[in-house]
């Protein structure tokens, strides 16, 4: 228990850094923050709508004590504050619209590659050595070492323009109704197989490596000579005493990316125009859009840091010894 | 030096170190290469590759295959420069804090383990942003100093265990410094996992790099292979059809990244013989595209 607490409490003290961070960055910067922060807003909003959304970021006629205890009680009661583009939408609000998306193209994207990649990590290890297994590494090394934005701009040009079969953009027709109806439905999925094949691809090869890996150092184990020599299946040796084991490890990791997943993969939403969060924050950077910038860093570290925590509680299930610690 | 006989010796290694030199070779020389300068109109808007115009022409009519080559510079020194830094900075505290233990050990650690939870993508992303069209520079002196973490904890693992050896526990009898012990006791040994972590940070910091101006957070004066992505997204280049202005680039990224990689590979199956490719480099595969999920 005491691990747990002791965990959560350096968590607490992460998220409190990335919300200083927040605070101090545009105050660090050369000339006048609220300058800064705030330009593009001052020709679009009524100076009381501006001095609002000052106040949520800590801008007060007060020391800098104070503003920063000011902005650290509107970050812990979940006020964001508001989007400068899209005024007055709350920022908590601009980016639960993206969530939607995100959650459907980078988390099945995450669950597919994992899978994919396990399983190939797997019969990599299994059959070492082989041609099969140097395919896979030597795919799993290009997977992992050209950047994603390379990946997602060939994908559009070979599947988008090249052969047309997927459209360029959107996460659906823009002419149709959302709804609950296949025409719609259909759509969602077209628009959504080039983004999430490319995803696949991308992550794909790292988690191949770590099966992999992990799957060599298991293999000289003990209990898998002994299940060998005492004739158990080939198959189930491999799948039930080696990559049983082998997973543990991979789990934490999946948690980890699971826990970027709500940060989008910018890249491929940007290139697929995608209306993910990532998307969203990239329009923000664009437009700078500072508050919906800061908000989405925050919730952004949150995830990862909500993932981080689960990775602890399952090493507690799994490792009994921790619990004592 | 065994390390680099041995990586001479690697077939992977070798592919690895020839794509790097010939990249290498171009940046140095780029005057000779070609006769247009990367900056200047020197054609048409989006000509088709040809002989005048080997990779054709931007929209703005630079030659490409001239920004390409100038290109190389940027991205060699980015990820060089922002490697280094990142490779001495966890170098040297993942080595202190391991060996040293104690207080110093607490406190780096704390620091390290927090770098490491707040993901650093959205950090560099915000940072990029107010400063506003950050050079080439700006970017590598940002990636040096928010992405060192994962060098320091794998370093710290790693000296903690060699630390227990006996050559180190007779260099404590003799009476050696300590800033001796770290340096010519310690990291000797730590020579491929430094190796690792070095050429690990390079593909970190080109693909950053490249990301980072291709989001448009870059100076768009620059002649940079993300700047070339920049560009081309922004004058729609597929939809008009002027693919070589957008291929050319993500080529010239994806050879040199996977020269990088090569490279890695084999320090790691040298470092590990057992594993073929081991542990280390997992981790470091592991963070690139971690990474890059975040972005």
């Amino acid at each position: 228990m005491t691990f747990l607490l002791r965990r959560l409490a350096f968590y607490l003290a992460a998220f409190l850094a990335a919300a200083t961070v927040n605070f101090f960055l545009p105050r660090l910067m050369p000339g006048d923050p609220i300058q800064i922060m705030f330009a593009s807003a001052g020709s679009e909003l009524s100076l009381e709508n501006l001095n609002a959304l000052k106040l949520t970021f800590g801008f007060i006629d007060a020391p800098l004590g104070e503003q920063y205890l000011r902005y650290l009680q509107s970050v812990f009661t979940g006020d964001l504050g508001r989007s400068i583009k899209y005024f007055p939408l709350p920022v908590t609000e601009l980016l639960g619209r993206a969530l939607v998306w995100t959650l459907g193209l980078v988390g099945i994207a995450t669950l597919l590659s994992f899978c994919l990649g396990t399983f190939l990590g797997v019969m990599a290890a299994w059959r070492r050595g082989t041609i099969f297994d140097s395919i896979v590494s030597l795919t799993a090394i290009f997977s992992s070492s050209v950047p994603a934005v390379v990946v997602s701009l060939i994908m559009l040009f070979v599947f988008g323009y090249q052969l047309g079969w997927f459209p360029n953009g959107y996460a659906a027709d823009p002419l149709l109704d959302p709804g609950f109806n296949w025409t719609y439905i259909s759509s969602v999925l077209h628009h959504g197989t080039l983004p999430m094949l490319t995803m696949v691809i991308v992550l794909t090869g790292g988690f191949a490596v770590t099966m992999r890996n992990n799957m060599i150092n298991l293999l000289g184990e003990d209990y898998i000579v002994m299940g060998r020599a005492k004739g158990v299946a080939d198959s189930r040796v491999m799948l039930w005493y080696a990559a049983r084991n082998a997973l543990l490890p991979t789990v934490s990791s999946l948690a980890i990316a699971l826990g970027t997943v709500l940060g989008g993969s910018l890249v491929t939403e940007v290139v697929f125009n995608y209306p993910g969060l990532g998307n969203t924050l990239y329009q923000a950077i664009i437009a700078r859009d500072y508050p919906v910038i800061q908000g989405q860093l925050l919730i952004m570290t949150a995830a990862m840091l909500i993932a981080n925590f689960v990775v602890d509680l399952s090493y507690v299930l799994l490792d009994p010894r921790l619990k004592k610690a | 030096m065994t390390l680099f006989r041995q990586l001479l010796s690697n077939k992977k290694a070798m592919v690895g170190i020839t794509i790097l030199l010939i990249v290498i070779l171009v940046a140095i020389f780029a005057p000779f290469l070609t006769e247009y300068s990367p900056v200047k109109r020197v054609g048409r808007p989006h000509q088709a590759p040809s002989w005048e115009h080997w990779l054709g022409t931007t929209r703005l009519g630079h030659d490409v295959f001239a920004r390409l080559v100038y290109g190389a510079r940027v991205s060699l020194a980015v990820g060089f420069g922002a490697g280094l830094a990142i490779t001495l900075i966890g170098t040297v505290l993942g080595i202190i804090a391991g060996y040293k233990g104690g207080v110093v050990d607490e406190v780096i650690n704390f620091f390290t383990n927090m770098v490491l939870v707040v993901p650093n993508l959205p950090l560099l992303l915000v940072l990029a942003a107010f400063i506003g069209q950050a050079s080439p520079l700006v970017i590598a002196v940002i990636l040096g100093l928010t992405s060192w973490a994962w060098g320091v904890r794998v370093t710290r693992s790693e000296t903690l265990s060699i630390r227990q050896r006996d050559y180190v526990k007779s260099a404590e009898m003799l009476g050696e410094p300590s800033w001796r012990i770290m340096a010519f006791e310690i990291f000797p040994n730590l020579i491929s996992i430094v190796g690792i972590n070095f050429i690990g940070s390079v593909i970190f910091a080109v693909i950053t790099e490249a990301t980072l101006e291709f989001l448009g957070l870059g100076d768009p004066n620059t002649v940079s292979w993300g700047i070339m992505l920049y560009n081309a997204q922004n004058a729609s280049a597929l939809s008009v059809g002027a693919w070589w202005d957008l291929l050319a680039p993500c080529f010239a990224l994806a050879v040199l990244g996977l020269g990088l990689a090569l490279i890695n590979f084999a320090i790691d199956e040298i470092a590990n013989p057992r594993l073929r490719t081991g542990g280390m480099l997992n981790r470091w595969t592991r963070m690139v595209r971690i990474g890059e999920g975040k972005l």
